[in-house]
């Protein structure tokens, strides 16, 4: 223990998640793919694809379009660089966090939403229809989504009159009793829909589309190439893995390490892949069945999240 | 953890599910899926009378709920079924207030339900009496789904809605509606559904639509 | 203290009579000197009252007749006065730029600096008298500024006309609030009124506060009274745009506060209540017609209306929860409020200023025509970026730190479990976030659109840098954004001492702990400092990663994919129309904008189209189902009176001696 409290664990707990994270997302989004056609009947590629495909495009040369300026080129780094914070400030391996100070819920939704809004200027640069679309799209469909995220967080929140993350992760951990209640069923619903949404899946967006006509997140980052092109797909495939860490770490936080020792966190590693991992095999088959929805629909589906989190929110009070 | 926290926490969701279900009629267009929100409405209101039952150790509570399954459950969403299966325009395409409206205004109706059920609530507290404002919720939003729908079947929909609601109500101030009156109600409204499927099925066969609006040109 | 107070004003009109001296060369230059000194002056007494918590009075029976002046400025008011001179110092420096090729007439380089002091004189104003002085003033200047252009368009002089009218209904309601609470407690002076406030009868008081609120409303842009805003906000000059929406704006929650707080003592909820849902209102429509606006300026004004409705939600909220007896989360409230003000109107000038800048370089403020500025003019489009990241509530500038701090007063609002707050809370939770989302929208395409991209017409082809003064004025702010964001606690003490004149009992909810916001009875710290400190340490350490990946090559440019088309042209891309126009499908109740579409055909064949137009005209819904009835109403009634009026100079002699008798009859 150094003088500000903060521990070699709690370092080390930040850097493996990173490290964790930054291998295991696009493996998380092979494994989903493979999943997915296997359950379709498909042999499908292996799950380390994702990666060799991430190395081919890191090889290739930069290009970008005419037009374009600064904000173009600084998207995909913004993208890449904002969920990594994220990623450090989420208490994924122990609640005992040494990033204190920025592991808010709140927080988090906020520097992801930079990230998305990085993005739709750079699609906007390309100075193309296609980028326009993306991007309008996009934002429509992250305002909307708002609302229902934040009055979800609030349900989480007010129990424990706080939305930082570790007191949230705690919170459940002392009370498992909490973790069935309505307010919390109510609020994972809320919580898949937003993160369905927002990290681009079925039935919002269909990521294995390439049609540019009816696709939002594969319009925004049409113009990417090489290793732009790679740095978008793992600030995207990251995201994913982030949200889902999130969501199995604030409804089922099970095995996350509360003190700080070496068995404990070898286990909360494990059980935190297994977790996301689960999460992601879960999401895949439900793509499976569904079908994308037309994009005027979707405001139909997000004020159906917003609903069940006011309901959340008001089920939190009566029971309180 | 005692068995009265596991009751309430129980309660909480089975009367949970009753608002959420009646949010979800508002929230899907397809008559099949508004006739399961009220299906599955129907066996969240039985379990809410079986828990209060096993609770306060109340067994005409349980002959409640299995009537309550039997009818509310099994018969009524049956005969919706055939109701719908008879006309496949049922579905709400084009609703008098859009599909998000809607649910704003469910959630705006649920916090005048909380507001208006305040007096009630803070004079006993408790489980069951907190969870009053959920069947108050729901009998205004039953009311909102025949302000805003067109079609016959959500029309009934939202009046089977606003019964539920104030059977979940009764439930639980009452905790437990003596069983003769829970009895006449539940019949009453199997009757009321079973006169409606009749008048339908003939405006079916009259005007080859199920929708409200083609009954303005009754006026006429 | 005093001589500073004295040196304001003094410098201020000084300033004003310069301004109408001066010769056309040297006219802006002497206007900017004065206001930049009594802005100075004040900015000095105001931090100085801030951090002590010494009040700085000004008592002098000389310049207005019977009644004298009463100045006083406690921490409350000193956060106004500090807020308006840091905004008025910038326009300032910016004006001097603008006027390059803009010369300032006399008139208004008189009423600039007019407008100015004025603003500076409304919070430290501390009896009825002089607060009405100092606030007509301040009315009658900015009325002259926003019809500095009035010969360009009809345009300019009907939004000044719906300026001025909405501006002395508000002027009225405030005055008549005022003189009912002064004749009932018997004084004139603000603390007078304060010591026998409360022995009015509680329906007279809450009279007295839907008076003042009515007006404050009026002035701060609430809506449904709104409705000048967008049209004074886009057709005044930039500058003074950015006074009005980022100073003066302002003082409409100062009134509230004064008069809600102060002068009354704090209320029953209902009167919270009323201001709570005047704020959800604003903030939503607000940020609904910002996100679908293609108007550059106007954008900005309705998300003016957005924030001020933000930061009503918070006063309301420290209202509601210190009639209930919650005072700490009440002090939190009003904390994050005060706090959103104060960065509001930093974003916001530093917005309008850039967005004046881009009128300056295109001479439009269409969206549709702009596009591709970024390249052409990367000063003043940096400037703008850092408003739109802090306007985003995007980390790591200053609207994040305030929206955070909402956010947790809602929070904790809810926690408090009095039973109002707890159907609310949520509502304003839901109304915060789809502002927040819908502002995201509405700044990725002012900025999308405008700045990036291609250039979509031969007027944004041409653009080049204004001149340099100008950016340094917008830059100040632009960098205030900065400092707020990453450096939130330099405000814990400013703000704290602000609260404790309103919330007495409170005490300091927020603190700074080392470098992070703490909240005393919450559990965990926020601290700006590091998340902006790690996302530039992430940001460093991806971007070098990249350029080690891909050192190998050069960058390629390349056209960019046009389904197999080559040329590229400004016409293919999305336009601000375009970008709104899913938002603008899902808001159409609440938009109800007229769209007409116009295809015709060849001769020859149904099925060649020869061309088509697609235009939507998206007015203010206010406007028209509010205001027009309203409108035509009193036109009505207007013609009944003409009856009265049939041109006899006798006749009308013989109204007045009707008139005359009337009076000495009844009012003996």
């Amino acid at each position: 223990m150094n003088a500000a409290g903060i521990s070699v664990w709690q370092i080390g707990s930040v850097a493996v998640q990173v490290a964790l994270c930054v291998v295991g997302a696009p493996l998380l989004v092979g494994l989903m793919r493979t999943v997915r056609c296997r359950l379709e009947g498909r042999v499908g590629p292996p799950v380390r694809q994702t990666w060799r495909d991430l190395r081919k495009l890191l090889a290739k040369q930069r290009t970008q379009p005419e037009q374009s300026s600064f904000f173009f080129a600084v998207a995909p780094v913004v993208l890449v660089a904002t969920t990594i914070v994220v990623i450090a400030f989420t208490p994924m391996v122990t609640t005992r966090t040494a990033l204190l100070g920025g592991s808010d819920l709140f927080a988090i939704v906020f520097l992801l939403l930079l990230g998305s809004v990085s993005l739709a200027l750079a699609a906007l640069d390309t100075g193309t229809a296609f980028g326009g679309m993306g991007s309008s799209r996009l934002m429509a469909i992250v305002a909307l989504a708002e609302p229902a995220l934040l009055v979800a967080i609030l349900a989480l929140a007010a129990p424990v009159h706080s939305s930082s993350l570790p007191v949230i992760v705690a919170g459940s951990l002392h009370h498992p009793m909490w973790l069935a209640t309505p307010q919390r069923l109510l609020a994972f619903g809320a919580f898949v829909i937003v993160i369905l949404a927002e990290s681009g899946r079925l039935p919002v967006d269909n990521p294995a589309t390439h049609l540019e006509l009816t696709m939002i997140h594969e319009a925004l980052m049409l113009e990417y190439s090489g290793p732009d092109l790679a740095f978008v797909v793992l600030g995207e495939s990251l995201r994913l893995t982030v949200l889902l860490a999130l969501l199995s770490n604030l409804f089922f936080p099970w095995g996350i390490a509360t003190a700080l020792t070496g068995v404990s966190f070898v286990v909360a590693i494990a059980v935190l892949a297994a977790k996301v991992a689960l999460l992601a095999v879960a999401v895949a088959a439900g793509e499976v069945a569904v079908a994308k929805l037309r994009l005027f629909r979707v405001p139909e589906l997000l004020a159906g999240a917003f609903v069940l989190s006011v309901l959340a929110v008001l089920s939190a009070l009566v029971i309180a | 953890m005692t068995n009265h926290s596991v009751a309430a926490a129980l309660l909480a969701l089975t009367s949970g599910t009753v608002l959420l279900c009646a949010a979800l009629a508002l929230w899907r267009r397809a008559a099949r899926g508004i006739v399961s929100a009220l299906r599955v409405q129907g066996y969240a209101l039985a379990a809410t009378a079986a828990v209060l039952g096993v609770q306060l150790h109340e067994p005409l509570l349980l002959v409640t709920s299995g009537l309550l399954v039997a009818v509310k459950g099994v018969a009524i969403p049956m005969l919706f079924g055939r109701l719908v299966r008879l006309d496949p325009a049922s579905s709400e395409t084009d609703p008098v207030v859009n599909v998000p409206a809607s649910l704003v205004a469910a959630v705006v109706l649920t916090l005048v339900a909380f507001v208006a059920t305040r007096p009630i609530v803070e004079s006993v507290r408790g489980v069951p009496i907190t969870l009053v404002p959920f069947g108050f919720a729901t009998v205004l939003i039953g009311f909102f789904v025949l302000v805003a729908r067109r079609k016959a079947v959500s029309q009934m929909v939202g009046l089977l809605l606003v019964d539920n609601g104030i059977g979940l109500v009764a439930l639980l101030l009452t905790t437990g509606v003596p069983l003769l009156i829970e009895l006449g109600g539940t019949l009453d409204v199997l009757l009321v559904v079973v006169v409606l499927r009749v008048l339908v099925t003939r405006m079916h066969a009259q005007l080859g639509v199920l929708d409200l609006d083609s009954l303005q040109e009754l006026r006429d | 203290m005093t001589a500073l107070l004295v040196a304001v004003a003094l410098s201020g009109f000084a300033g004003a009579v310069g301004g109408l001296l001066a010769r056309a060369r040297a006219r802006v230059v002497v206007v900017a000197f004065f206001t930049i000194a009594a802005s100075l002056a004040a900015l000095t007494v105001a931090l100085d009252v801030l951090r002590t918590g010494k009040v700085a009075t000004l008592t002098t029976t000389q310049v207005l007749p019977f009644t004298g002046v009463q100045l006083r400025l406690d921490a409350l008011g000193a956060l106004f006065v500090a807020v308006t001179a840091v905004v008025a110092t910038a326009v300032s420096i910016y004006s001097v730029g603008y006027s390059r090729h803009h010369p300032m007439s006399r008139s208004s380089a008189c009423a600039f600096a007019t407008f100015v002091t004025s603003m500076l004189l409304v919070p430290a104003a501390w009896s009825v008298t002089t607060f009405l002085f100092a606030w007509e003033l301040m009315a009658v200047a900015s009325l002259a500024l926003v019809l500095t252009d009035y010969r360009r368009s009809a345009d300019v002089r009907s939004a000044a006309i719906w300026y001025a009218v909405l501006t002395q209904i508000g002027a009225t309601t405030i005055a008549f609030g005022l003189v009912v609470l002064a004749v009932k407690t018997g004084g004139q002076g603000f603390t007078t009124m304060a010591l026998h406030s409360a022995s009015m009868a509680p329906w007279l008081r809450g009279a007295v506060f839907l008076l003042a609120l009515t007006g404050f409303a009026s002035k701060a842009g609430v809506v449904p009274l709104h409705v000048w805003l967008p049209k004074a906000h886009a057709e005044a000059p930039s500058a003074v745009s950015a006074l009005m929406s980022a100073a003066m704006v302002n003082l409409g929650i100062y009134g509230i506060l004064r008069v809600g707080d102060t002068l009354l003592g704090g209320g029953p909820s209902w009167w919270w209540i009323t201001v709570i849902m005047l704020g959800v209102g604003s903030a939503i429509y607000g940020s609904i017609h910002a996100a679908t606006s293609t108007d550059l300026k106007r954008l900005l004004a309705y998300s003016t209306a957005d924030n001020i409705g933000l930061v009503m939600i918070a006063i309301g909220t420290a209202g509601l929860l210190s009639s209930t007896g919650h005072q700490s989360f009440a002090a939190l409230a009003l904390f994050a409020g005060m706090f959103h003000l104060v960065n509001h109107a930093v974003f916001k000038g530093t917005l309008f200023l850039a967005a004046g800048s881009v009128q300056y370089a295109t001479g439009t403020r269409d969206l549709d025509q702009l596009g591709g500025l970024f390249t052409r003019m990367p000063i003043a489009s940096t400037i703008f970026a850092f408003g739109t990241v802090a306007i985003t509530a995007l980390p790591p500038l200053c609207g994040f730190v305030s929206e955070w701090l909402l956010l947790q007063s809602l929070l904790h609002g809810l926690s408090s479990s009095v039973s109002v707050s707890v159907v609310l809370m949520p509502l304003c939770v839901a109304a915060l976030a789809l502002t927040g989302g819908l502002t995201a929208a509405a700044f990725v395409k002012a900025f999308g659109v405008g700045f990036l991209g291609i250039a979509r017409s031969p007027a944004a082809e041409g653009a080049s840098e204004p001149p340099r003064l100008m950016n340094v004025g917008a830059g100040v702010l632009a960098s205030l954004c900065v400092v707020l964001g990453v450096a939130p606690i330099a405000m814990v003490g400013l703000l704290n001492s602000v609260v404790r004149t309103i919330q007495t009992s409170g005490g300091s909810i927020v603190s700074s702990h080392g470098e992070a916001l703490a909240i005393s009875d919450a559990k965990g710290v926020f601290d700006p400092t590091l998340i902006a400190l790690a996302l530039v340490t992430s940001l460093l350490c991806v971007a070098g990663v990249r350029r080690v990946l891909s050192r190998r090559h050069a960058i390629r440019r390349a056209p960019a994919w046009g389904c197999g088309r080559e040329l590229q042209t400004a016409r293919m891309t999305y336009t601000a129309t375009s970008f709104a126009e899913p938002l603008q499908r899902v808001f159409d109740d609440v938009l109800q904008p007229s769209q007409d579409l116009d295809v015709s055909h060849r001769g020859e064949s149904r099925y060649f189209v020869e061309s088509v137009r697609f235009g939507t005209r998206g007015g203010d819904a206010f406007e028209r189902l509010l205001y027009q009835p309203v409108f035509s109403t009193v036109r009505r009634l207007a013609n009944k009176a003409r009856l009265l009026q049939n041109g006899s100079v006798h006749r009308y002699l013989a109204y007045g001696l009707g008139a005359l008798v009337v009076i000495l009859v009844f009012a003996r």
